[in-house]
């Protein structure tokens, strides 16, 4: 069984609060958060998911232009719904946007003010608009979002007794934001997933068709969740509300042979021809290996010392992940791999079990930490042998990876030394991009 | 001058109560001057001007809005001061959340290190993690194991604990904690009262940070030394040291990077100074007052006004006059003929200066001095007085004597919604800005920005070629601004981005109710 490690305390946070689910919001296309709350909550969320966090910046109404009740001490007083009665019908005539989410923070928790009668005017008046209890104190930004996810379905998705679209998959995976690379991800799972027959509701970001997409959530004929354990709350609400079943596979591939085979094992739990699938995987393999038998020159001769053993921090989906795909299809040893998400405990055993099963030969146990100070102790405790160390993991590992000597990759929040646009490091070409990046910081370049 | 600083009490009182300060309003820099009525709020305790017996007089309009957005926190402040020191460490009691942006000031903190010749390291910032059951039972045991964790871990000379919204309002008595752990762990526990929704202003978080040093931490039985200034600052370059070395003084900067000797030791200089009022004013007088070490009375040393007021007022004080008056005029030689240069470069460039209060009056200066036109700016909040109240500080009074008015000087808290209406006003090739959410907008409308991380960049003769230098890079950037202006639009409805007067909710609220539309 897993190694678990708890302290009394977080240093070095690597979540925000559920009120940072207002960035699951704002990446909807047309999606506006409202923000109930004090007035520094959802830009400390901004930080922790967005700015320090590959610099994403925000795009839409959100960042500096996300409206928020801002409560001061009259509201904490005598209630703020007043207040954010004025802010939503101010909202609704100021910002552009489709989908208005009004997310409560403590303040507004504590106090109780009754948002739902302040939001139901709105909704009387046609307006898509939909409210979350998101208070601080209700856990981390990962339960947030399956919450402002939930909230959606049930007060703007609505009712469906209608047919089903039997290519058509709702893809629940990374979270918006807080996944440093979601954007790149999702479209490379997207563009695979078309490839090989289907279409895909992705929900956020630019490949998303906004709220047209959320109403067609009924009609997909299955739900698909590619994450340890985030979204498969939502897909079991799914699968009561309107009897949709849901695949769930837990690690994300990287590399060929984990896409095709995630692929293939999507293609059989539908039911469709695998025609499609197949010549899309052929050609995708022979791209592949062309760009893989390259570098196997480097990774065969380079004189000057590869890494051998690694660790990884970091959210269980991308801990995971990483960690499979190196150990199985490059050859690394894991040696510390440490979850910082906090994953609910009927989860845990099913997700150290992963780690099992690795590849032929390689298993470990994860260790589930949320505390900075007990990770780094961790990390200066590890062997890495004699090889350079490599850490996958965040900016607060920077300090430690130095004293190793090792070779840090920022993969997850907070990385405030990775730019990151649109950049993937899962599916086909997203295992190439990875193989870049550790492997230029392997030659001394960034 | 009436003693204003209450050092017995737990906490400081905020700022809009304590100074009259506003986060709303809009009008000239000459009517803001007059209407603060300065002088009159500097002769009254808390601020007041002429303040009949019902207080009336007492506040500056504000303009009352019901539109929004999200800002900054006196807990975030709280945290990026407290949680910036080199041998303290903060306890944030509160959920995770309340944490979320110290990523942020890890990057300052380690930038910070790095410009003061120290190795960069990271911050150490604990939370109490508070969840549900917490909220529901109370969590001071919590907090008591916390400071043992943190005492243990890193062996701090001091700890600080912050209040948070939630904490706030289930009651937790942060005040008993701290004493009951100072006993206990021998070493000065300072409790801060910041919690979010308190002030209206986050600035009234630098005021409490600096209540709980000046408490709990500032030397009582200082020995006096004579060399040695300090400078009220964040994490800037040390660009003090060489305007104030030929005066013959050590710097001190307080409080971001400091260590906990460095704080105790201020009560000890000579004199206390600034790089922006806002921000020290409040430590300035409470060290006057409580220990005797005068604060300069000038403006801040920006431009060429300024920083020859600045330097002739410590030389003043510390008996330097004659060296004052020998460095002053062989800058000004040094540095005419690059900012001869540079105002032929910059000859019909409009500027926009959007940062906190005292220090953008600071920067307007080093603009006009550098020929840039200036005729707009927005402060993310207005003190009509500082807590010094002394005339030579009145920063935006000195602006508009030395320099004229600004047409367009806007309070505004952070408010990206308004900056299409204000932006259209007046003419602007780029703005300068520190805090985040404004110049994304500016960037889509077309405008380059300046953000200034390094907030010591434009002090003193140098700052000024810097700067300079800095606007003409700056202005080159406008090609990215333009592809983005021609491709990318603003998040705001076209009836919105149509309005002229960023203000036109508080003066006609009732335009909300104009042709409603159903979105869909």
């Amino acid at each position: 069984m897993a190694k678990q490690t708890k302290s009394n305390t977080i240093v070095h946070p690597r979540y925000g609060c559920a009120i940072g689910a207002a960035y699951t919001v704002a990446a909807i296309p047309g999606g506006v958060p409202i923000a109930n709350c004090g007035p520094g909550c959802v830009d400390k969320q901004y930080y922790g998911l967005s700015g320090s966090n590959g610099f994403q910046g925000s795009g839409v109404a959100s960042g500096g232009d996300m409206p928020s009740v801002n409560f001061g001490e009259n509201e904490v007083v005598f209630g703020g719904a007043k207040k954010l009665d004025g802010l939503i019908k101010s909202s609704l005539k100021i910002v552009k946007g489709d989908l208005f989410v009004i997310l409560t923070g403590c303040s507004g928790e504590l106090i109780g003010d009754n948002v739902e009668s302040v939001v139901k005017t709105y909704k009387q008046q046609g307006y898509n608009i939909v409210f979350a209890d998101t208070a601080g104190f209700k856990g981390n930004n990962l339960r947030g979002h399956e919450i402002v996810v939930k909230a959606i379905i049930d007060q703007f998705v609505g009712d469906y007794k209608g047919r089903r679209r039997k290519k058509l998959i709702n893809l629940w995976t990374e979270i918006p934001y807080f996944n440093t690379f979601w954007r790149g991800d999702l479209a490379e799972l997207k563009r695979v997933l078309e490839g090989a027959g289907f279409e895909v509701n992705v929900f956020f970001g630019p490949q998303s068709k906004g709220i047209s997409e959320w109403k067609s959530i009924p009609r997909a004929s299955f739900n698909l969740v590619v994450s340890p354990w985030v979204g498969v709350s939502i897909a079991k609400h799914l699968e009561k509300k309107y009897g949709q079943p849901y695949l769930h596979i837990p690690v994300l591939p990287i590399g060929e042979e984990a896409t095709s085979a995630f692929l293939r094992r999507v293609v059989e739990f539908a039911g469709i021809s695998p025609e499609i699938a197949e010549k899309f995987i052929a050609r995708e393999a022979h791209e592949y290996y062309y760009y893989l038998e390259h570098f196997a020159d480097f990774f065969a001769e380079y004189w000057f010392g590869l890494p051998s053993k690694f660790a990884a921090v970091g959210d269980s989906a991308y801990n995971i992940a990483l960690t499979k795909f190196l150990a199985d299809q490059v050859g690394l040893i894991p040696v510390r791999q440490i979850i910082t998400d906090d994953p609910p405990e009927k989860f845990r055993e099913s997700i150290s079990a992963l780690y099992h099963d690795l590849t032929e030969g390689v298993e470990i146990d994860p260790e589930y930490i949320e505390d900075g100070y007990l990770v780094e102790q961790a990390l200066y405790d590890t062997d890495f042998g004699t090889g350079v160390p490599l850490i996958l993991g965040s900016s607060w590992e920077k300090d430690v990876a130095a004293e190793r000597k090792g070779l840090l990759l920022e993969v997850g929040t907070p990385a405030t030394e990775e730019v990151v646009i649109n950049r993937s490091y899962i599916g086909y070409r997203g295992a190439l991009t990875l193989l870049e990046k550790i492997y230029t910081s392997t030659v001394g370049g960034k | 001058m009436a003693r204003n600083i209450q050092l017995d009490l737990e906490t400081v009182e905020n700022r809009e109560m304590r100074l009259g300060s506003i986060i709303s309003w809009d009008g000239s820099a000459s009517e803001l001057v007059e209407l603060s009525r300065y002088e009159e709020r500097a002769l009254r305790h808390k601020g007041c001007p002429g303040a009949g017996k019902n207080g009336e007089g007492c506040r500056l309009c504000e303009l009352n809005m019901p539109f929004n957005q999200q800002s900054m926190c006196a807990n975030s402040i709280a945290a990026c001061q407290a949680g910036n020191l080199r041998d303290c460490v903060l306890i944030q009691h509160s959920p995770v959340g309340c944490t979320a942006r110290n990523p942020e000031f890890n990057l300052a903190f380690r930038n910070g290190l790095e410009r003061r010749g120290i190795k960069p390291r990271n911050i150490n910032i604990m939370t109490t993690n508070l969840l549900e059951n917490d909220m529901v039972f109370g969590a001071s045991e919590k907090l008591k194991k916390a400071a043992r964790e943190a005492y243990e871990r890193y062996n701090p000379k001091a700890i600080f604990f912050s209040m948070s919204c939630s904490t706030a309002i289930i009651g937790e008595d942060l005040s008993s904690i701290a004493a009951e752990m100072e006993d206990e762990l021998g070493i000065p526990v300072a409790p801060m009262h910041c919690e979010g929704f308190r002030s209206k202003h986050w600035s009234t978080g630098f005021d409490i940070a600096q209540h709980a040093v000046l408490r709990h931490i500032v030397n009582k039985h200082p020995k006096k030394q004579p060399d040695l200034i300090n400078i009220v600052a964040l994490w800037g370059t040390d660009y003090f040291t060489e305007m104030l070395k030929p005066l013959g003084l050590r710097v001190n900067y307080i409080m971001d990077i400091a260590s906990f000797d460095e704080l105790a030791q201020t009560s000890e200089a000579a004199c206390t100074s600034a790089f922006c009022h806002t921000l020290g004013s409040y430590f300035a007088t409470a060290l006057e007052q409580e220990y005797g070490v005068p604060q300069i009375r000038a403006p801040q040393p920006y431009g060429f006004a300024g920083t020859d007021a600045w330097l002739r007022a410590i030389a003043k004080q510390v008996g330097k006059e004659t060296e004052a008056e020998a460095f002053i005029a062989s800058e000004h030689e040094r540095v005419k003929p690059k900012i001869d240069a540079l105002r032929a470069k910059l000859k019909g460039v409009s500027g926009f200066v959007l940062t906190g209060s005292s220090y953008a009056h600071g920067l307007i200066s080093v603009l006009r001095d550098l020929g840039i036109t200036v005729d707009g700016s927005v402060v993310f909040h207005h003190d009509p007085v500082y807590d010094g109240g002394y005339e030579e500080q009145n920063t935006l009074k000195t602006l508009v004597e030395e320099y004229g008015d600004i047409p367009h000087f806007t309070v505004s808290k952070t408010q990206p919604f308004q900056l299409p209406a204000l932006l259209k006003r007046v003419k602007a090739d780029f703005i300068i800005i520190r805090h985040n959410g404004l110049a994304p907008n500016a960037a889509r409308m077309g405008i380059p920005s300046f953000a200034i991380g390094d907030e010591h960049f434009p002090v003193g003769y140098d700052g000024m070629i810097r700067v300079g230098e800095a606007v003409i890079e700056v202005l080159a950037r406008k090609k990215m601004n333009q592809v983005l202006q021609r491709h990318v639009s603003l998040p705001y409805s076209d009836w919105w981005l149509s309005q002229k007067d960023p203000f036109i909710l508080a003066k006609h609220p009732e335009v909300l109710d104009e042709a409603e539309e159903v979105q869909d």
